[in-house]
């Protein structure tokens, strides 16, 4: 079976609650050629744009506005657009389990500029050229969904 | 010492004789007790089971000794050492049961006593750690929230900058701040890793210079600088990591961004070591050098100098040919 691979630049949903957080992370994704197409601080907002895009990629944060929680974010995109990749990004990586929901990969918070930069590039080739190459940076925590799907 | 004798010869066991001290101790006449099953001594809260003792040793012709809840004729209890055993003829047959008894109440209620009191302080016990471990629950609990705060903060603080350096303009200032970053990175580093450790009072330096070195080295982009690694554990106390962080991002930014400037590539070398009393790290580069005198003037160096102080340890800087080499060297944290 021929499947068909997103191709760059990648589609990127971001799921923050903290505005500015938000704001500074869809900046370094554009910074790597990327379009946001959505940023959603809550799983209110994101179930508002289910329907209306179709992220590649979902940066997910796990304590979102109004107490709504990441994982609950995490079933849904996963029902919404199933070929998406999650990215858990948290100051609470002990929270995700192993099997990380579907999830692809943690990076811890606080992130750095190439911590996101480096981890972009690792998931863009993991995307659109599985596998991808080398060794995963050191601020991206890979799951089991990872090493089994890539 | 109260004393009776029965004869199993006669239907059903019962005494024969009995002496003054055995009266005293039960309270009944002797023409009350002679022709009397002992069992008429037991009352409603007598141990069947000792009972059902005493009546094996007597079918099985063998001696016993027990402790056993008796009635005086009054209706008062007493606690009875019995020590009952058969008396034989020459022929082996026996002929009578002897049984001494002994009012050991003092004893028995001092033991039950001791154990109900046992029992009250286990439960106590038991509610006190119970208590504790609650309490220490809710501590780890809010720590963990502190830290989550402290990380949320630290990301929020990151983020900003990161805004604020993309509407900066002048080179100069935009590098100041882009430092600015760099160091709170390197704090960033460090409360990644303290809330990974298990444990929270110790804190591995080892483990902070490579993650620092690989981080400042991805962060500038560098692909011609390698990193080598010889590295171990060094443990300091979780105080001295956010200074150790500062001062390594401080140390190792300078040999990236002097050793190695000018488009200049070459080998960042990381060494960690403890030597269970004092610890070890150097970073050496093979890049320009600085000449005799190390880089002094800037930020980087009062704060290399404050923290190193900070900290207890001492930082020596040797120029080599190529390159130079920072070592720092400091308390560790000391093991039990």
């Amino acid at each position: 079976m021929r499947v068909t691979r997103p191709t760059p630049p990648l589609d990127v949903l971001i799921v923050e609650d903290e505005a500015l957080i938000a704001l500074d992370l869809s900046l370094l994704v554009e910074d790597q050629g990327h379009r946001v197409v959505a940023e959603a601080d809550s799983l209110d907002a994101v179930t508002q744009v289910v329907g209306t895009i179709a992220p590649n990629l979902v940066f997910l944060d796990l304590h979102l506005a109004k107490g709504q929680s990441g994982f609950d974010v995490c079933r849904l995109v996963q029902a919404a657009w199933k070929d998406s990749t999650i990215v858990f990004l948290t100051a609470n990586p002990d929270l995700v389990p192993a099997h990380c929901c579907g999830a692809h990969g943690v990076i811890s918070k606080p992130f750095t500029r190439s911590g996101i930069s480096e981890a972009l590039r690792y998931l863009e080739q993991g995307i659109c050229r599985p596998p991808p190459h080398g060794d995963a940076p050191e601020c991206l925590a890979k799951t089991d969904n990872f090493k089994n799907q890539w | 010492m109260p004393m009776v004798v029965t004869n199993p010869d006669l239907e059903d066991n019962p005494i024969v004789f009995c002496n003054e001290a055995f009266q005293r101790l039960c309270g009944y006449e002797r023409s009350e007790i002679i022709g009397r099953n002992c069992r008429f001594l037991q009352g409603p809260e007598t141990d069947q089971n000792s009972v059902r003792r005493i009546r094996a040793a007597i079918e099985g012709g063998r001696d016993i000794e027990l402790d056993i809840l008796n009635y005086r004729k009054d209706g008062s209890t007493f606690w009875n050492a019995l020590y009952l055993s058969p008396v034989r003829n020459a022929a082996g047959d026996i002929k009578f049961f002897f049984a001494s008894q002994l009012d050991v109440t003092a004893r028995i209620e001092a033991q039950i006593l001791i154990a109900r009191q046992k029992e009250e302080i286990e439960r106590e016990v038991e509610a006190r750690t119970a208590a504790l471990r609650a309490a220490l629950d809710t501590k780890t609990l809010l720590l963990h929230e502190v830290d989550h705060r402290v990380k949320n903060n630290l990301t929020l603080i990151g983020s900003i900058l990161r805004l604020q350096a993309r509407r900066i303009t002048d080179p100069v200032i935009a590098s100041q701040l882009s430092s600015m970053l760099e160091r709170l990175d390197a704090l960033s580093a460090v409360h990644r890793q303290l809330y990974e450790s298990s444990d929270l009072a110790v804190f591995d330096a080892g483990a902070l210079a490579e993650t620092l070195a690989s981080g400042i080295v991805g962060t500038c982009g560098r692909n011609d600088i390698a990193i080598v690694r010889d590295v171990s554990s060094v443990p300091v106390p979780s105080s001295t990591a956010a200074p150790l962080g500062l001062i390594l991002n401080e140390v190792i930014t300078n040999a990236v961004k002097h050793g190695f400037a000018n488009g200049r590539g070459g080998t960042l070398k990381v060494n960690a070591k403890s030597d269970g009393s004092s610890g070890m790290i150097a970073i050496t580069d093979d890049g320009a050098g600085f000449g005799t005198e190390p880089p002094s003037g800037g930020l980087g160096s009062v704060l290399i100098e404050r923290l190193v102080r900070q900290i207890g340890g001492r930082a020596s800087w040797e120029s080599g040919h190529p390159g130079s080499r920072v070592t720092i060297v400091f308390p560790v944290h000391e093991s039990d």
